[in-house]
């Protein structure tokens, strides 16, 4: 009897188990399907990172490569987006791209998720959002993921207790699941080690003279509203700031710390001939600070104890009671990126990038849903 | 005063008042930890809150995978005849240099925390191994345990492995660069103290004749006892220094426990594993349960009012905050409380020594491992000791947690100084010199102590 009893309470203990398992399942692997990119008329080809490192291809790992080709010979210029998939204004920025852009000269080669698998989950602990959507202007939405800063364990686990970079630099072993800290990355190596390695050999074997990887910051973060860059692309990111300074834009400059390992600005730089920056943009739904994670302050930005942080001077960014929207931060990094070329061009006159249709600073304030084209 | 009508507030009561009252009804912990975030989760207004659950209890799944090997390990040894070999042994030959020997003991635990960065492993490797010495010198259970566990917490904190101050500096991006003096300076003397303070009343010489009759079993002879430690050392060792070298703690214990079944006393392995899995079970599910509430935490908005109201405060109140709150946050878990709140008070105090800073917050997060619920370092430096109550642990620990809490906060506020003494060409001369004139006045008092022993 007592054996009955206890063989029924570890059936209903499975059987609550079982349950639990595969209605969570449902909400989890809700995220692993990409929501659409519906490229804009400027896109003449499609191709994906594997192309670059075949060993990551059919993984989680692989992802799309957006092909913008102008019609005459100019510089080619690299946009990543999606480093980090919990920095959704980078995303964005760089979907916003593909749908709207063309080139006249040159090429440019667009990742909007560069760590593909770390939009497939959530940081475990920040209560973040899956999903949030943008609004169109036909009244119909479009739906994007907010990922996790670090790849998907289902990708890669575990992380070792030091992560031992290429360069020789100790991190700890969270960072190899990074993108942002992996680089130049191991084509052998541990799998967002591949990415990197991959996005290297695409810088490499693509001859890409501009890359601009774009990011966000959380508010009480000192580099904010800036454009970081590697010593030999200074006199590039100081023309970008000052014109930008011109159009109304305040951002920063902050050089590439030399000590720093594995980020972009650093690792591309000293790797190859490209001229390296990485954009940040203040994001209130991803610090410490922050009340209430929803939908809406992915969105809108509206947070009362950023407001007050900001009242405390705790702040590096400016913050008031309209927050900081995601139409804002996909508009800075918009203009950065259209002003940034144009300084290139200035500098460059030999490997020019010419390109149309980059949605206006002002557009995108009132409306990123905009410069959104509507799912058929 | 507007805090007060602020809706996170009610909901921070309300998750306190369902987790206060499920625990007074004797519910366990882990249970009372995942109710309290689903009334937490429900007064927000997400009434169905099983993603966030789910994904909350997964957060501390590599720790808990560290805890249930390392338990595993540890009782291998135990079963092997290592912990009284090596026990043995080291009482004979330092048994007339016992506060000497309290020192190289507190010392000897801290190194698994030095290499491995978690005090857990620290406390259920080294620490076990240490204990019977310290029994064998007169120690208190709870003495014992509580050298132990603040050995754990040194040993986690010292260089050259500190992932609190990693986790920090990497929300700000500093590089881990330039931490191995000031971390040097904030826990070896610190360790010397708190171990002096807690045990060298009471430890005394052994009397050999005595020890030997009375020990439960015989050294065991030959080298080949000794293989699982060597064992795991080297791939501890080999897993920081090698890169491609990847095994992972959890299967590095695994594997130690697996050598140790077979080159000691012979053991089952399948039988020490599910007694080691039974004896921690208690903490494992404590640890999914504070997922749980960080998670639903984070959500509602009540992360935000605390992390708020800490770093809202003025500068003098500010220090308070840093040294009560980044411990008592740590209650939850230390490397949450490095991550939460020691990247925004690193930030609050720029302009400062920043790796001095980090390091000294790095140190208050690490005492977060003696805080109840969680203290990971004291209810498993009570498992090792066999004392049932936790809280004798956390008494005796008690001078010690303050003083290390008061020096920390000290060293914020000096920190520029203390940098420039920890970045000067006669730090190390000087710390040698220090500990070698720590060392001779030990063993002076021991002989001081030293009565006519066989």
């Amino acid at each position: 009897m007592v054996s009955l009893k206890r063989h029924f309470k570890f059936l209903i203990f499975v059987a609550i188990v079982a349950v639990v398992v595969v209605l969570s399942a449902f909400s989890f692997t809700a995220m692993w399907e990409d929501p659409p990119i519906i490229p804009g008329s400027g896109v003449t080809e499609i191709r994906m990172l594997s192309e670059w490192l075949p060993s990551i291809e059919g993984t989680m790992l692989d992802t799309e490569v957006y092909v913008i080709n102008g019609s005459e010979e100019g510089g080619k210029f690299l946009l990543l987006g999606g480093t980090h998939p919990n920095e959704p204004g980078g995303t964005l920025a760089a979907v916003v791209f593909i749908e709207n852009v063309s080139a006249i000269s040159g090429t440019v080669y667009v990742i909007p998720r560069s760590n593909h698998s770390a939009f497939t989950h959530n940081d475990a602990m920040e209560g973040s959002p899956q999903f949030f959507s943008i609004q169109l202007p036909d009244g119909s939405q479009r739906v994007f993921r907010f990922g996790s800063r670090r790849t998907n364990p289902i990708s890669q686990w575990p992380d070792p207790t030091i992560y031992l970079h290429p360069t020789g630099a100790t991190l700890g072993g969270g960072e190899v699941s990074n993108l942002n800290r992996t680089f130049p990355g191991r084509e052998d190596g541990y799998s967002t080690e591949k990415v990197a390695a991959a996005i290297m050999n695409l810088v490499l074997e693509e001859e890409i003279d501009l890359v601009c990887d774009l990011h966000e910051s959380s508010p009480e973060y000192p580099v904010n509203n800036a454009i970081v860059f590697h010593q030999d692309s200074a006199e590039l990111a100081i023309m970008t700031q000052m014109m930008l300074e011109m159009e109304g834009v305040d951002i920063r400059l902050e050089e590439s710390p030399v000590n720093l390992r594995g980020l972009t600005h650093r690792e591309i730089g000293d790797n190859s001939d490209a001229q390296v920056v990485l954009l940040e943009v203040s994001n209130p739904s991803q610090g410490r600070l922050r009340g209430k994670t929803t939908e809406d302050l992915v969105t809108k930005g509206i947070d009362k104890f950023y407001l007050q942080a900001s009242k405390d001077g705790k702040l590096f960014a400016p913050y008031d009671e309209s927050g900081y929207p995601l139409d804002l931060r996909v508009a800075r990094h918009m203009a950065t990126i259209r002003v940034l070329i144009d300084s290139w061009n200035m500098m460059f006159p030999d490997r020019m990038i010419l390109l149309s249709d980059i949605p206006p600073y002002e557009g995108l304030v009132d409306g990123l849903g905009t410069y959104l084209n509507p799912v058929s | 005063m507007n805090v007060i009508y602020t809706p996170e507030v009610w909901y921070f009561l309300v998750m306190l008042i369902t987790f206060v009252g499920l625990a007074i009804i004797k519910i366990p912990i882990s249970v009372s930890l995942m109710f309290s975030a689903l009334a937490g989760s429900i007064v927000f207004g997400e009434f169905f809150p099983l993603r966030h659950l789910v994904e909350g209890g997964f957060g501390y799944i590599d720790t808990i995978l560290v805890i249930g090997s390392a338990m595993i390990f540890m009782e291998a040894i135990k079963v092997s005849g290592l912990l009284d070999t090596i026990a043995g042994n080291m009482t004979i030959a330092l048994h007339k240099k016992p506060t000497f020997l309290l020192v190289l003991l507190t010392f000897f635990i801290m190194i698994a925390g030095m290499i491995t960065g978690s005090s857990t492993a620290t406390v259920l490797t080294t620490g076990a191994i240490a204990f019977p010495v310290l029994k064998n010198l007169g120690l208190s259970k709870r003495r014992a345990g509580s050298i132990i566990a603040m050995s754990g917490i040194y040993g986690m904190i010292a260089p050259p492995i500190n992932l609190p101050a990693m986790i920090i500096g990497q929300g700000v991006d500093m590089p881990y660069i330039g931490f191995t003096t000031p971390l040097l300076l904030m826990t070896f003397p610190l360790a010397i103290v708190t171990s002096l303070i807690i045990g060298a009343r009471q430890v005394k010489p052994v009397d050999l004749e005595e020890f030997r009759k009375t020990r439960e079993r015989e050294p065991i002879k030959g080298f080949a006892v000794y293989l699982p430690l060597i064992l795991m050392v080297i791939l501890m060792v080999l897993e920081n220094v090698s890169w491609g070298f990847s095994l992972g703690l959890p299967l590095i214990f695994m594997l130690s426990a697996i050598v140790a079944t077979i080159t000691g006393a012979k053991g089952n392995l399948l039988r020490i594993s599910i007694s080691a899995i039974q004896n921690s079970l208690g903490i494992l599910s404590i640890l999914i349960g504070v997922g749980m509430f960080i998670q639903i935490m984070t959500l509602n908005g009540v992360r935000g009012l605390i992390v708020g109201f800490l770093n809202g405060l003025p500068q003098g109140a500010l220090l308070a905050g840093i040294a009560l709150g980044i411990p008592a946050f740590g209650a939850v878990s230390s490397y949450g409380s490095a991550s939460v709140l020691g990247v925004p008070f690193l930030l609050a105090f720029l302009g400062n020594n920043d790796i001095v800073v980090c390091s000294a917050l790095s140190l208050l997060a690490g005492l977060g491992d003696m805080v109840p619920p969680t203290a990971l370092a004291g209810i498993f430096a009570a498992h090792v000791v066999g004392e049932k109550n936790y809280f004798k642990i956390w008494l005796s620990s008690m001078p010690a947690f303050f003083i290390t809490m008061i020096f920390a906060t000290i060293t914020i506020i000096y920190s520029n100084a203390v940098g420039r003494f920890a970045n000067s060409w006669y730090f190390y001369p000087v710390f040698i010199v220090g500990l070698v004139i720590v060392a001779v006045a030990l063993l002076l008092v021991d002989k001081g102590k030293e009565m006519p022993v066989s």
